[in-house]
């Protein structure tokens, strides 16, 4: 059987491709396209102040999604409401599964801070004491959680204690290909004495702030030092390629597809001791939020 | 949390969201336009038998085209306008029923 989507799923995805694009922008305006940062439990929002969900566990297990992304993507094919976040859940007993909606065409370091205020949130008001802390991003949903983490550990909040597992999926820790290649197109097209060439490259430059800090991996508030991945906490990467031979041409030159393979480890990035590192030839970058093989290895890493 | 937008409030946001495209578009395409049209005019205007009557027409031409594409974009704005204010208004009115519906619950 077909599933047609509902009219307000297509206005979620609607919302939520434009506030990728032009979030920071939309919220500026205080559009109602811009979408609010929002947890859900069992499909449900959260209220944060009073968390209620219907059976809450000690181990939270929160899941990210990437730029103009909804929630959806982490659920596995033909499975609504199965993701990796419930798959850990029922191993690990005791557990709640979260997802997280953001806008994600706001700076990411915005979204990071709101993050660290929420889960302060969250961790606080939730039913029963908190005892772990999952945090799963796919995509700028990773880079999220890195800012997310300096800045709970900056605020000395509690759920920063937690030495939470921090598992960046399709991550671009150094940037992304695609978005460097448009701001490079954008800026060349710029320099064009032809106005027609110029106001293409005005086109492809006109994107979020989101898109900006994706290009170049900016987690962190302009003029912030460097900052190492948060003490205590466990990080894993998980990468994934176009094509099923690693050394193919096509996973040099593209990666998942948006992402290459030294991004997502964050190979520029100093000091980086990662708890584990998998990669998934033959899994490109949105099947990376939503793969058997990639659930398998979540268990055996966090189980 | 924020409460969460209407549906209404939601297609003022599409609407304001279409006529800042409008606006902004159609000023990028009026730069298309004529750079475009000012090619072909520099060819016209490089041959000595049509180069007088080119300079006429290319005038002409751009006049026209900017005048038709400042009352497109001029509509879009006030449509933004329109939008922007009527959004306000449904949102002040949303939060105060969100704020009345908390206060009596």
């Amino acid at each position: 059987m077909v599933s047609v989507p509902s009219a307000g799923r297509v206005q979620q995805h609607i919302s939520a491709i434009a506030s990728g694009f032009l979030g920071d922008w939309l919220e500026h305006r205080g559009n109602a396209l811009a979408v609010p940062m929002t947890v859900f439990a069992d499909g449900e929002p959260l209220d944060l102040l009073n968390p209620r969900p219907a059976a809450p566990g000690s181990v939270l297990c929160l899941s990210i999604h990437g730029l103009m992304e909804l929630e959806s993507v982490w659920d596995f094919p033909g499975q609504p409401g199965e993701h990796y976040g419930t798959r850990l859940a029922e191993r690990l007993g005791n557990a709640s599964a979260l997802k997280l909606r953001f806008n994600s065409g706001r700076p990411i370091y915005r979204n990071g801070q709101d993050l660290a205020a929420l889960l302060e949130r969250l961790v606080s008001n939730w039913p029963v004491p908190v005892t772990r802390l999952v945090l799963l991003g796919h995509s700028m949903g990773g880079l999220l959680i890195r800012s997310a983490c300096h800045y709970g550990a900056e605020n000395d909040d509690s759920w920063v204690l937690l030495n939470p597992d921090c598992v960046y999926i399709g991550s671009p820790h150094d940037g992304s290909w695609l978005a460097v290649g448009a701001h490079k197109a954008a800026g060349w097209l710029n320099r064009v004495p032809r106005d027609y060439l110029k106001v293409v490259g005005e086109v492809i430059d006109l994107r979020s702030e989101g898109i900006r800090n994706l290009s170049r991996g900016e987690v962190f508030e302009p003029g912030t030092a460097h900052q190492p991945l948060l003490a205590g906490a466990r990080h894993y990467v998980i990468s994934g390629l176009l094509a099923r031979g690693e050394e193919h041409p096509v996973n040099a030159l593209f990666g998942d597809a948006l992402v290459h393979e030294a991004s997502a480890r964050g190979a520029r990035q100093p000091g980086w001791q990662l708890t584990g590192t998998a990669n998934f030839p033959g899994v490109d970058h949105i099947r990376l939020a939503h793969h058997s093989a990639v659930a398998r290895q979540l268990e055996e890493w966090l189980v | 949390m924020k409460p969460t937008h209407s549906n209404a409030h939601w297609w003022l946001g599409v609407a304001d969201l279409l006529a800042h495209g409008v606006q902004h578009g159609v000023v990028k395409l009026q730069r298309i336009h004529l750079s475009v049209a000012d090619e072909s005019f520099r060819v016209l205007e490089a041959i000595p038998a049509t180069r007088h009557s080119s300079r006429i027409v290319r005038v002409c031409h751009h006049e026209i085209s900017r005048l038709s594409y400042t009352g497109l974009s001029l509509a879009g704005r006030a449509a933004a306008g329109l939008a922007a204010g009527l959004a306000a208004r449904a949102a002040a009115g949303h939060v105060r029923k969100h704020d009345l519906n908390m206060n009596n619950s």
